[in-house]
């Protein structure tokens, strides 16, 4: 983990569990209804703060923080276009299967990636400190996999990454693929040096 | 797999089959489709031992233009027969006619199923015939005086295989440029197409000195220059790959094998492009499976429930 993930992560870890503290609320404006408050924004004096983690430009986390409902928004790094296209496939896979992941937001809120909506019915069913730990794993294994991804592509790995590469036996297809195409044209001098 | 085969491999083993040495006749009426919209009809429309292949191509008008009948005259022969109607070039086959080990009746099938391959090295061929006729002319000159026609090379030869996308071959008297135009039909295909070619050119740089050089843009290059149906407001969408083939590729001995290689280019290319998308999706599926792992390890242990029968009685331990 480099330098400043690691306190990146804390930081939202801790800013997630101290706003992770729910309790039921039914609507203010409409009789029998309970709705995340976070969404429905009837009522100023349930919305509280809401809270910015960066790491840098690139990378963000938004917490929405309710008296029900939680709002985490996260924005994943895109160094280029692969990775944008790579981080949009990834994302939209994911929010189509939202049903199965209860906590996951179908849309992201504007200028991020990817978003969660923890009501206070989800801290009831499921352990709090294990949601948070949810989040901060998926914050991390989402980067390394958007990057494992790109390896695989090709694109431009950086020197050190190369290593890596073979390590996880991830052959940059790219240049494979371009390299055996290209071998049996330029074989014609292996074949015959007299003519070259 | 990583390269593609450059024969049909569906008529090589339908007529493999056919040309053995005791296959009971069969009546055959198949309809064969290739790349780039290609579509073959191979029947026995009289008698069982009569195959007649048929074979259309989009772009025959241009193949014809730069000489394919020659070539499939050449290449076929005695073969080639009337044209089936609705098809392009008809070759008619003789099963009985046959003869020799089975090496050499599956080299006769082979030779039918490279029928596409054949009708569009037409145009490839006649650059290398262009190619050396203009190297022997500016052989005779110094670069500074030599005229304007041996400088430039020859005319731009365009094969339109696809309907937006099409080929464009040039000899000049030191090399022979082969550009293809490719299409993309959506941006994750563009941004896969580019690291791909990327590497192509790279490759020469790396790893193989020999390489034909590969250039890539997506405005058409100065060799399309004045050549009709070119557009050039599409942007971003459809890019030009250049080969540029030096005189060491352009020997006679590698003339086949070059030209059959550089033709399954644009289908090779957008093969491993839909292969990536494929494995990064099948990657995605995992990393789903693995995050939906993690959330439910945030699900309580189920306590043990009470477990109740069909007719909703219940079980109880004696003595509770």
């Amino acid at each position: 983990m480099s330098q400043s993930l690691r306190p990146y992560l804390q930081a939202v870890r801790s800013s997630l569990t101290a706003a992770l503290t729910l309790s039921n609320f039914a609507s203010q404006t409409a009789e029998r209804h309970n709705v995340p408050e976070i969404e429905a924004q009837t009522s100023p004096e349930v919305v509280l703060t809401p809270l910015t983690i960066s790491r840098n430009e690139n990378e963000r986390v938004l917490i929405e923080p309710s008296i029900n409902s939680v709002r985490i928004s996260i924005k994943i790094k895109q160094a280029d276009e692969i990775e944008h296209i790579l981080v949009h496939k990834f994302t939209r896979f994911l929010t189509q299967r939202a049903e199965s992941f209860f906590i996951l937001r179908r849309k992201p809120i504007k200028g991020y990636d990817i978003s969660f909506l923890i009501t206070n019915f989800h801290t009831e069913e499921m352990l709090k400190h294990k949601l948070v730990d949810f989040i901060i794993q998926f914050m991390e294994e989402v980067d390394k996999e958007i990057s494992e991804m790109k390896l695989f592509v090709g694109g431009t790995v950086p020197l050190l990454a190369r290593a890596e590469v073979n390590r996880l036996q991830l052959n940059a297809r790219a240049r494979f693929v371009a390299e055996s195409f290209l071998t049996p044209v330029s074989r014609a001098v292996a074949a015959c040096p007299a003519m070259s | 797999m990583l390269l593609l085969d450059y024969q049909n491999v569906l008529i090589e083993s339908v007529l493999k089959e056919r040309f053995a040495q005791d296959a009971p006749p069969a009546s055959i009426d198949q309809t064969v489709s290739d790349f780039d919209g290609v579509t073959f009809h191979i029947s026995t429309p009289e008698t069982k031992t009569k195959i007649l292949l048929s074979i259309q191509i989009r772009c025959f008008r241009d193949l014809v233009q730069h000489g394919a009948e020659q070539v499939l005259q050449r290449e076929y022969g005695d073969y080639v027969t009337s044209t089936e109607p609705g098809y392009d070039f008809s070759v008619l086959i003789d099963v009985e006619g046959i003869t020799g080990e089975k090496e050499e009746r599956d080299a006769l099938a082979l030779k039918f199923a490279l029928l596409k391959r054949n009708a569009m090295a037409a145009p490839f061929e006649a650059a290398y015939q262009e190619y050396y006729q203009l190297k022997e002319e500016a052989s005779k000159f110094t670069s500074e005086e030599a005229p304007k026609g041996v400088l430039e090379g020859g005319q731009v030869k365009a094969i339109h295989y696809r309907e937006e996308e099409a080929i464009y071959v040039k000899a000049s008297h030191d090399r022979v440029t082969v550009i293809f135009s490719t299409i993309f039909r959506e941006e994750t295909d563009r941004v896969f197409g580019k690291v791909f070619i990327q590497e192509f050119v790279d490759a020469r740089r790396r790893a193989i000195q020999n390489a034909p050089q590969v250039l890539f843009r997506n405005d058409p290059p100065l060799e399309l220059q004045g050549v009709p149906g070119i557009k050039t407001t599409d942007g971003e969408k459809v890019g030009y790959v250049t080969f540029v083939l030096f005189p060491r590729h352009l020997t006679p001995q590698r003339m086949e094998d070059v030209i059959s290689h550089i033709q399954t280019f644009r289908d090779y290319f957008h093969y491993h492009i839909k292969a990536s998308k494929a494995y990064i999706h099948s990657r995605m599926r995992k990393r789903t499976a693995d995050f939906l792992q993690v959330l439910r390890r945030a699900r309580p242990e189920n306590e043990e429930k009470e477990r109740k029968t069909a007719s909703g009685r219940t079980f109880k331990v004696q003595g509770s």
